[in-house]
């Protein structure tokens, strides 16, 4: 049986999906653009907050988001390989890069996963920037668009329905992880280490795997990145950039693992545009924007908003309830 | 039948020997209770034998099998499952998630197929549900089932701990301090738990400081001070031995 809040939720969800898949059309090249970059950054977010997920804060999600654009250039330029060819070698070299360093740092615990994370990111931005392999601090291009058949894409429209695409990818599986045991497991780390070691979960193991999917997924947001502009600069990589992935997901409300990475994407490319501020001031103004919100939204916007929308609009995953929460027990090891 | 056995087990921060030459056995089937002063290290006891701490110097056997250097996930997957002095949950899970939690170890469907979402796991999730039910119930949490364990009062949240370390199907089952801070009815209930737990085959090694509650359920008691053990018996030998006495001077009336 049907009651009337389903119906109601589904005639939502149907708006919702078809404002998504019209905006192209409704806006202009411009604004276009923003959208793909607000589907970039949110895709980071939605890895940064896959980690959090078993308790690891990761300060190195643009430099593997880098690994991943760089893969992808190297291979179309050097090897002259197809851009969805690249796209499953560039995830699998993050992680298989990232196995190697994680499984230094992730036995250590949270803090030395944190610091690793702050050094990895500094350290692989320069070797983009100073292997000459990599095209210097100049970056490196790619000439080719992605093309499957006649459909060639190189247009703001053809690209935000790739972006579509590869957001919807990136949806489908973390949705798909997270409700599965597995996400019961890992969602156990984040809330207590000792307590889920205690009932048989492998912690460092689950957190290995945990993290290199969120490789993965990085990554192939770098393919994305490729794909619509055309070339990677080290600059675009660095730690300022991870920074700003954790403010996404921050703003959005660290709750929502899914939705919420998305929302503060969309607020933080829009907003600066519209404030018309200047780039200068633009650290200024993310510092004060993030203090207010710790200060006033904790639970970040979506947060706010499902305290005053009707509860079914929004449903919030409980288990992390919001930036320093204060439910949880320092982590031991 | 001896289940777990610590030879000469000792552990000591800096010059502070928390656990020295300890040697205990613990029978299949029984309720064995480890008692002893504040600070005695009983604590650290179950830490060793849990695998949280390294020991020192010495060898736990459990089952036939040295488990001293295993880490806490193998040792939780020989079948020792623990609940903790501390209230230590998974705050924001419902009561019946956090119990689904402790079933990390039974009845998988596989990674693949959990991911897929396909029938075989559905149907795990929904045997390791009703599974989950039960264990609520019988601990008498089934009308809090979908709280937060983080909004649930003290005693509920006591008794999450010892649902959670059920739903591990262990062997043996360590409680420390299972009745701390609960209310006599509420205390009544858990000695009368312990008891069927016990009488469903599951060990069980028990840290307490209730003495009435200690004396009323114990198989065999081990009485521990700085470190040491100082007697093992009987509760009727445990009630009258001079030492036992003289280690509790100083504790509060209950204890005595
Ligand atoms: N991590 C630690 N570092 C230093 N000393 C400790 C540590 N853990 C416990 N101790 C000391 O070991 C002794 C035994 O503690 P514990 O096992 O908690 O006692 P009990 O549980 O019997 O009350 C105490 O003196 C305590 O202060
Ligand atoms: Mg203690």
């Amino acid at each position: 049986m049907k009651t009337g809040t389903d119906i109601t939720k589904k005639l939502v969800f149907a708006v919702a999906v078809a404002v998504v898949l019209a905006l192209p059309w409704m806006t202009g090249p411009y604004t276009t653009q923003l959208f793909i970059l607000t589907m970039t950054y949110g895709m980071l977010g939605l890895s940064f907050a896959f980690t959090i997920r078993v308790g690891l804060p990761r300060f190195d999600s643009a430099a593997w988001w880098g690994v991943g654009a760089y893969t992808t250039a190297i291979l179309m330029t050097k090897a002259d390989m197809s851009f969805w060819l690249t796209l499953p070698i560039a995830g699998i070299v993050s992680m298989a890069v990232g196995f190697l360093i994680y499984r230094i740092a992730i036995p250590r615990g949270m803090m030395v996963f944190l610091m690793f994370g702050m050094v990895i990111a500094l350290a692989i931005q320069q070797l983009f920037g100073s292997v000459e392999f990599f095209g210097g601090w100049g970056g490196t291009e790619v000439i080719e668009a992605p093309a499957i058949g006649g459909l060639v894409f190189d247009g703001k429209r053809e690209l935000y329905y790739l972006g579509l695409g590869f957001l919807g990818f990136n949806l489908i599986c973390y949705y798909a992880l997270m409700r599965s045991r597995i996400g019961r497991s890992w969602n156990a780390i984040g809330q207590s280490v000792k307590l889920a070691s205690s009932v048989g979960i492998n912690v460092v193991r689950y957190r290995m795997a945990n993290v290199l999917i969120s490789n993965f997924f990085l990554a192939l947001t770098g393919s994305f990145y490729m794909a619509f502009s055309l070339v990677a600069v080290p600059a675009t990589f660095g730690l300022d950039k991870s920074l700003n992935v954790i403010m996404y997901v921050i703003i959005g409300g660290i709750a929502y693992s899914l939705l919420g990475p998305l929302v503060g994407a969309l607020i933080l490319a829009f907003v600066p545009e519209y404030m018309r501020v200047a780039a200068e001031y633009e650290s200024i103004i993310t510092a004060v924007v993030i203090i207010l919100v710790v200060i006033f939204l904790p639970e970040g916007v979506l947060g706010w908003v499902s305290g005053r929308a009707r509860p079914w609009l929004l449903r919030r995953r409980p288990w992390v309830r919001s930036v320093g929460s204060k439910n949880k027990e320092p982590e031991s090891g | 039948m001896s289940l777990l056995t610590l030879e000469n087990v000792g552990k000591s921060y800096g010059r502070l020997e928390a656990v020295s030459g300890l040697e205990f056995s613990v029978d299949k089937g029984t309720v064995h209770s480890l008692i002893g002063p504040n600070g005695a290290g009983k604590t650290t006891v179950f830490n060793l034998i849990t695998g949280t701490i390294r020991a020192s110097c010495g060898r736990i056997v459990f089952d036939g099998e040295d488990i001293t250097r295993l880490e806490p996930h193998k040792i939780a997957q020989r079948g020792i499952a623990r609940s903790f002095q501390q209230t230590f949950l998974f705050m924001d899970y419902s009561v019946l998630d956090n119990v689904l939690t402790g079933f990390h170890m039974r009845d998988r469907a596989g990674v693949i197929r959990e991911f897929l979402h396909t029938r075989a796991a559905r149907e795990a999730d929904e045997r390791a549900r009703e599974q989950a039910l039960e264990i609520v119930d019988f601990m008498g949490l089934s009308e809090q089932k979908d709280e937060l364990a983080g909004n649930l009062p003290h005693g509920h949240q006591r008794a999450l701990g010892v649902s959670i370390a059920l739903a591990c199907d262990p062997t043996l089952l360590l409680m420390d301090e299972p009745v701390t801070g609960m209310n006599p009815t509420e205390s009544n209930e858990m000695v009368e738990r312990i008891r069927r737990i016990r009488d469903r085959g599951v060990t069980v090694l028990l840290v307490e400081h209730s003495m009435r509650v200690v004396m009323d359920i114990s198989d065999m008691i081990t009485v521990i001070s700085y470190g040491k053990k100082i007697a093992q018996g009987l509760p009727d030998e445990i009630k009258h031995d001079p030492q036992v006495i003289e280690a509790y001077i100083g504790e509060d009336t209950d204890a005595a």
